[in-house]
């Protein structure tokens, strides 16, 4: 009976709450006519959930991925598999971050996990950086986005490879902790108990458990990021924003900006690049494509639920100058 | 036993996400949203959702345990005591408050609030004129530097590289969804799918654009032909063009003059980017407003705007139609075998 009891109750939830959304679903859209709101906040509201629905899918792959490193990654394997040698981990964790197909979105979880099982900072920090940048299909629509002109991509992905290594170097020299905020030392510190013998399918349910809690810490920030992006684009005009760029440093420095600001996901960002390819260098292209997966806006505050906000600040200041003098440095390259 | 009423929330929030996607499927407004290319990646985040959702439902009801001294009380029998992030079995507190409410904010202005259609107003901010002239302006640059160095990496500019660079871009490197339209037969349809080709159908559209009279811009072919009248203008000057769009202007615009264009969304509508044709009319155009959409046919002109050389219609038809169900163009793509 009393084992019995709970699942029962869980079946009767299960149908009560999915009787409540179908109550609210439908009562809604009677809603629907009866506010007016300026024509600007409907704009905005649609490029918000757009971004958001286009990043749920892979946001969701990212926690549970997340869940899986919890449950069947023990800190012994990383231990031996990361290098104790500094430039050897970050180089690894960039390979790895190279190989691994992940959005700037779905890998914050993912880096967050890995961090909180032992993997030092800066490797997952070269991981975070990479990971987006370099990837199969990041690559193909580069290619295609700028007329099958193989420079560019390349350039980006190259370009992009030794700035990501240089950030995880200079963080491995400044930091040595975690630089976990408050919500995440609670999640790192006790996570070195062993996981008590339990079955696969056990194992299953306590990593989707795991996935659920992921989601929720970082949902917050993902929708606060959407809901900027979409107030920028909305009401900040691009093309007085364009205007403001005329010599290689500033208009690379406002390609950067645009990039932070605008969050498209790293598939998609070339095309936007390419209808600016005309008006500015190549240089400012490639800061726009380099730096837009590394750190924008919708990923700041998603890493803001990770770390220590003045860790945040230092990393995108960071991140900043070392894409802006990598660019005006190879610049001789076009 | 013990009901907690933040576990019972929390399941109601994955399962109001995947019945907002789904929903936005069932009616279509999905396609407002994302380039239908990626129905399925959001197919697949509901069911992710789904699955979340049954994973949450065992925890609304749990057994009483002895607390650890501290905020949190495990559930060593389900989490096998693995970690000591926030559970949900923390008293609500002001910032949990505050950040339930923001993770249901999309939830309430998705279900409350219709998905709107972008209009002229968003394509002010997106600089449409900078867009325009920027796209005519690189494809003569990119003929002239050709050219000039006829043998360096780019090798002709001519039509026939146009029409490889156009089919190598479109090249999709996910292709899923596909759908074996024949674009002589329905034009106008395939773009609720995804646009998706195959390479012969593709020369077929290539090669008719040089043949055709009149260039009619469906949606199917719209970005494509675009993409290839701004490549090479002179060719294509004095031809008669049909095409279908809104009504979009902007200061600076002489009395008769005003651009018909359409989005381009290339994977959400975030990254929507305008394609269009600056138009001008006979008489003056004061009396048709914005995002009126407008179905005109013309001439081919070459304009100057502000120092760039545009393909201009001279209108000769207009007509006022109704906004298409599909008021988005996606570029084409073509299935890799």
């Amino acid at each position: 009976m009393s084992r019995k009891f709970p699942l029962l109750l869980i079946d009767v939830m299960g149908i009560a709450l999915f009787g409540i959304v179908v109550y609210f679903i439908s009562f809604s859209e009677s809603y629907q006519g009866w506010i007016s709101l300026p024509s600007s906040l409907y704009d905005m509201n649609t490029i918000f959930l757009s971004i958001l629905i286009e990043a749920t899918p892979f946001v969701l792959i990212g926690v549970l991925i997340a869940g899986m490193i919890q449950i069947f990654i023990t800190e012994e394997h990383l231990k031996r598999w990361i290098p104790k040698n500094k430039f050897m981990a970050v180089t690894m964790s960039c390979v790895v971050g190279a190989c691994f197909p992940a959005c700037e979105c779905g890998i914050v979880p993912i880096v967050r996990r890995l961090i909180a099982k032992g993997v030092p900072i800066y490797a997952g920090i070269g991981f975070l950086l990479t990971g987006p940048l370099i990837n199969p299909i990041v690559i193909v629509s580069t290619y295609m986005a700028f007329g099958n002109d193989l420079k560019i991509a390349a350039s980006r992905m190259v370009i992009g490879f030794v700035i990501a290594i240089t950030v995880a170097l200079i963080i491995s020299f400044l930091y040595r902790t975690n630089q976990f905020n408050q919500s995440s030392i609670t999640s790192s510190t006790v996570s070195n108990h062993q996981p008590s013998a339990t079955s696969f399918v056990e194992k299953i349910g306590s990593m989707l458990r795991h996935s659920v809690d992921e989601f929720f810490d970082m949902g917050k920030y993902l929708v606060m990021g959407a809901l900027l992006a979409a107030f920028v684009q909305t009401y900040v005009s691009s093309g007085a924003l364009v205007q403001l760029g005329s010599g290689l440093a500033s208009s690379t420095l406002v390609m950067m900006g645009l990039a932070y600001l605008l969050s498209l996901c790293s598939e998609a960002d070339a095309f936007i690049a390419a209808s600016f390819r005309n008006v500015f260098p190549t240089t400012a292209i490639l800061g726009f494509l380099i730096y837009g997966p590394m750190i924008d806006l919708k990923n700041t505050m998603m890493m803001l639920s990770v770390f220590k906000a003045k860790f945040v600040l230092v990393f995108v200041g960071l991140v900043t100058a070392v894409v802006f003098c990598t660019l005006i440095l190879s610049q001789g390259i076009y | 036993m013990r009901f907690y009423f933040q576990q019972a929330f929390r399941a109601i929030v994955l399962l109001m996400f995947a019945v907002f996607i789904i929903k936005l499927h069932y009616t279509g407004d999905i396609h407002k949203l994302i380039n239908p290319k990626y129905d399925t990646i959001s197919q697949i985040g509901a069911i992710l959702f789904l699955v979340l959702f049954i994973a949450q439902l065992p925890r609304i009801w749990t057994p009483v345990q002895k607390s650890n001294n501290h905020l949190h009380v495990h559930d060593h029998t389900h989490d096998g005591a693995d970690h000591n992030h926030d559970h949900g079995y923390s008293p609500i507190n002001l910032k949990k408050l505050v950040s339930y409410c923001v993770l249901i904010l999309p939830l309430v202005t998705g279900f409350m609030m219709p998905p709107s259609t972008l209009d002229s107003s968003i394509a002010d901010k997106k600089g449409t004129m900078v867009s325009l002239t920027n796209s005519a302006k690189r494809n003569q640059l990119d003929r002239s530097k050709a050219s000039a160095e006829p043998e360096v990496e780019r090798p002709n500019q001519s039509e026939r590289s146009v029409g490889d660079n156009q089919e190598k871009g479109a090249l999709d490197s996910s292709p899923n969804i596909n759908n074996k339209g024949q674009p002589s037969d329905n034009p106008q349809d395939p773009n609720l799918y995804s646009n998706t080709v195959t390479q012969d159908t593709y020369q077929q559209i290539i090669d008719q654009l040089k043949e055709v009279d009149t260039i009619e811009m469906t949606d199917q072919v719209y970005a494509t032909y675009y993409e290839a009248i701004n490549m090479d203008l002179a060719k294509f000057e004095g031809k008669e063009i049909s095409i279908n769009g809104f009504v979009y202007k902007e200061d600076g615009f002489a009395k008769n003059q005003l651009v018909v264009g359409r989005y381009l969304i290339t994977h959400c509508v975030a990254d929507a980017s305008i394609i269009g044709f600056l138009s001008e009319f006979n008489g003056g155009v004061e009396s048709i407003s914005e995002d009126t959409w407008l179905e005109v046919t013309g001439t081919i002109h070459i304009k100057e705007y502000n120092g760039v050389e545009l393909p201009t219609i001279s209108v000769t038809e207009s007509k006022e139609i109704e906004e298409p169900e599909q008021p988005y163009l996606y570029p084409l793509n073509i299935k890799i075998r």
